[in-house]
């Protein structure tokens, strides 16, 4: 039962380890209830899709996976769709070749793989930190990209499907439902999934764990020096989020039934989940979620609207780079730029003509400076 | 299995010509993370930029000056009025590279490194729509400069039947890895490059304006993607996606050589070529993996790279 605590004078509760006040607790209600019934929403509306935000949660959770690592111990993964990959070849592979049916067997196979994949990947690439550990994820993840598209046995570039046959489809908890009831459930197999990630998640951010990791992310060599394991807590922190990629890869290949390298290996889908983290506000919790609904939203609406939806995607970055550096979450909590700007536009509406302004200004003496360093590397100082 | 000399030759001389590209896309990145520690996503955009612009080029230059005339004069008329064209393709390019540096990237660098990444890929993406926009979506292609160059007796005189296209990116290729060694070597501003890699702070302090040298670098790197671009694109066509593979190579590439090192870059991108190369006669499959299996080999034996970091020598 919630027992209840004191937090810097307002009451708290505390229920399975995770202390929040009344109101917190009624936004985390609010959340999961509405995670609960958006197939319900989405049969409401043309342009909202179940696969859509299935397909951002899932991306999203691989992205609070790779926060673990972005928020902590500051290495910027560039290859988590290795991970994502390996759990959907994984899944792929035990379906197809050795028969398996029960979807809880098949994502016991993808974390299996993604654990090993992890472990391997992390041991050769941790060495390094900084831009260099970046590439060299960028780069074991082409190599597993590479690997799935010259090997006939993985399909190609073709990719594979789940299963041959008319019974594509795998089971859930020993029954073969609809293709639409299987939607629907997969769906909430994957929120109960995601609740109980994040739950992890919470866990190992209260620890000393996470301490550990926030020591290790500002001085390594003054953390080795206070006597801590920093190659296996690295390490440690690596495999974990690892292990988050390769769940979310297994679910996807379980809802899909189809595995591509395009799709889940390529070095973009890397980028997209290390852009749903700073989308969504990589020093939240669920931001990265929130980030991967968002973006893969965005992405097939961008894709009905226009047929430069990368362009669009590219300038939201931009946007997200130079005005909301703190992402989607970030910005909207108390103290956040949002709040801040609301607040002084409420006191002052005035202030919108102040800002557009100093936008142009900005705008201006950026283009002014960049045409002068052209002009001096061009011909020299005068 | 048996595979005959003149195959063999053949495929490594394919290999150096491919690894002489890699070298002038991924010299550039490896210049720009060593003296500016940016990680440039767009580069390979870059050189898919010079690939399109070239085309524009070689059609404006072709039509300027006709087709090849015959006996030697003409010849090397073309083969100059190619090489010029190629240095157009490239310049057109400098001011793109100084703008990102500029206008983009330099808001930035007191930032989280992440950043940086997710502002160069969004100018990835931003640059491959705007290549949409300009060129379409379906590829295009010169045959013109690649059958004319292809007519210079070069390899028949020696028995061997091989493009001279190919023959002509090594040579110019060598010239330009000769001129950037110079560069780096010889010349002022290449030593003041040099210092401002080797200690920041120093060359500030000894009158070094690094804003300039940033920009300087990311133009120069720019300038080197599209003169990659512009050679690599006569045999093949330009196609969107074009950018992606020399990028993540020359990532490969970087890691083999050394971060930021030079010369490692030039070893690391024959090694690349060739063995890319090689691969494509032994075992189809791995082409495409070899050369991320060659990086985690030395990342096991020599974690910092053939040549360890760039600086004190070029």
């Amino acid at each position: 039962m919630p027992e209840r605590v004191d937090r810097d004078g307002t009451p708290a509760y505390r229920f399975l380890g995770v202390e929040m006040t009344r109101r917190e607790a009624a936004f985390l209600g609010l959340g999961v209830v509405f995670l609960f019934v958006i197939p319900d929403i989405a049969g409401l509306s043309d342009s909202l899709q179940l696969s859509v935000i299935h397909q951002g949660l899932l991306f999203g959770f691989a992205a609070v996976g790779l926060n673990l690592l972005l928020r902590h111990t500051k290495l910027t993964s560039f290859g988590h769709a290795a991970f994502f990959g390996t759990g959907a070849y994984a899944t792929a592979v035990l379906a197809r070749y050795a028969g398996v049916q029960s979807v809880g067997l098949l994502l016991l196979g993808a974390i299996a793989a993604a654990t090993v994949m992890a472990a391997i990947i992390g041991a050769l690439s941790l060495r390094h930190t900084g831009l260099y550990f970046a590439l060299l994820t960028l780069a074991f993840g082409q190599l597993l990209y590479a690997i799935a598209l010259g090997q006939s046995a993985l399909g190609g570039s073709d990719g594979l499907p789940i299963r041959p046959g008319p019974a594509n489809q795998p089971l859930l908890f020993g029954t073969a439902f609809s293709p639409d009831v299987y939607q629907v459930l997969t769906y909430y197999l994957t929120v109960v999934v995601i609740l109980i990630g994040l739950f992890v998640m919470y866990r190992i951010t209260q620890s000393p764990f996470r301490n550990a990791l926030d020591a290790i992310g500002q001085e390594r060599t003054r953390a080795r020096f206070i006597g801590l394991p920093v190659r296996r807590y690295v390490w440690a922190a690596f495999v974990i989020s690892g292990i988050y990629g390769g769940v979310a890869g297994g679910l996807y290949a379980v809802v899909r039934q189809y595995v591509r390298p395009e799709g889940t290996l390529f070095f973009l889908r890397s980028g997209d989940i290390l852009f749903m983290a700073i989308l969504g506000g990589f020093r939240t919790l669920v931001g990265p979620l929130i980030g991967g609904v968002v973006l893969i939203f965005l992405q097939d609406v961008g894709q009905d609207v226009t047929q430069y939806y990368e362009f669009l995607t590219g300038v939201v970055l931009l946007i997200l780079v130079y005005g909301f550096p703190r992402g989607i979450v970030g910005s909207l909590r108390s103290g956040g730029i949002v709040n801040t700007r609301l607040g002084e536009l409420r006191r002052e509406p005035s202030v919108l003509s102040t800002w557009g302004r100093t936008a142009v200004q900005s705008i201006e003496r950026k283009v002014t400076a960049a045409l002068t360093s052209l002009r001096i590397i061009l011909f020299g100082v005068d | 299995m048996a595979v005959s000399a003149t195959a063999a030759l053949v495929q490594t001389l394919n290999g150096i010509q491919f690894g002489f590209i890699l070298f002038m896309i991924a010299s550039g990145l490896t210049v720009i993370l060593g003296i500016l520690d940016v990680l440039n996503l767009a580069h390979g955009e870059l050189f898919s930029l010079g690939a399109y612009t070239a085309i524009g080029v070689f059609g404006f230059i072709i039509g300027v000056i006709g087709p090849p005339g015959g006996g030697v004069v003409g010849t090397v008329v073309f083969v100059l009025a190619v090489i010029a064209a190629v240095l157009v393709t490239a310049a057109i390019l400098l001011p793109v590279g100084t703008i990102f540096e500029a206008v983009f990237l330099r808001q930035i660098y007191d930032r989280d490194q992440v950043y940086q990444l997710v502002l160069t890929f969004a100018l990835l993406l931003i640059l491959l729509d705007v290549k949409k926009f300009i060129w379409g979506d379906s590829s295009i292609r010169t045959d013109a400069v690649y059958s004319a160059i292809n007519t210079i007796p070069t390899s028949e005189l020696v028995g061997l039947n091989y493009p001279t296209y190919n023959v002509f990116v090594i040579l110019v290729g060598s010239a330009v890895v000769a001129g950037l060694f110079w560069f780096f070597e010889r010349t002022k501003t290449g030593r003041i490059i040099r210092a401002t890699a080797i200690d920041r702070e120093m060359a500030t302090a000894i009158g070094v304006s690094t804003d300039r040298v940033f920009t300087l670098v990311f133009a120069l790197g720019a300038f080197l993607a599209g003169f990659a671009g512009a050679m690599a694109v006569p045999p093949t066509s330009a196609t969107l996606e074009m950018g992606t593979n020399p990028l993540v190579l020359s990532f490969v590439v970087i890691v083999i050589g050394g971060l930021g090192s030079l010369r490692g870059a030039f070893v690391g991108a024959l090694l690349v070529g060739v063995i890319r190369s090689w691969m494509i006669t032994l075992y189809p499959p791995g082409e495409i993996a070899a050369p991320f299996a060659i990086m985690a080999l030395i990342l096991l034996v020599k974690p910092e790279g053939l040549f360890g970091t760039w600086g004190e020598t070029a």
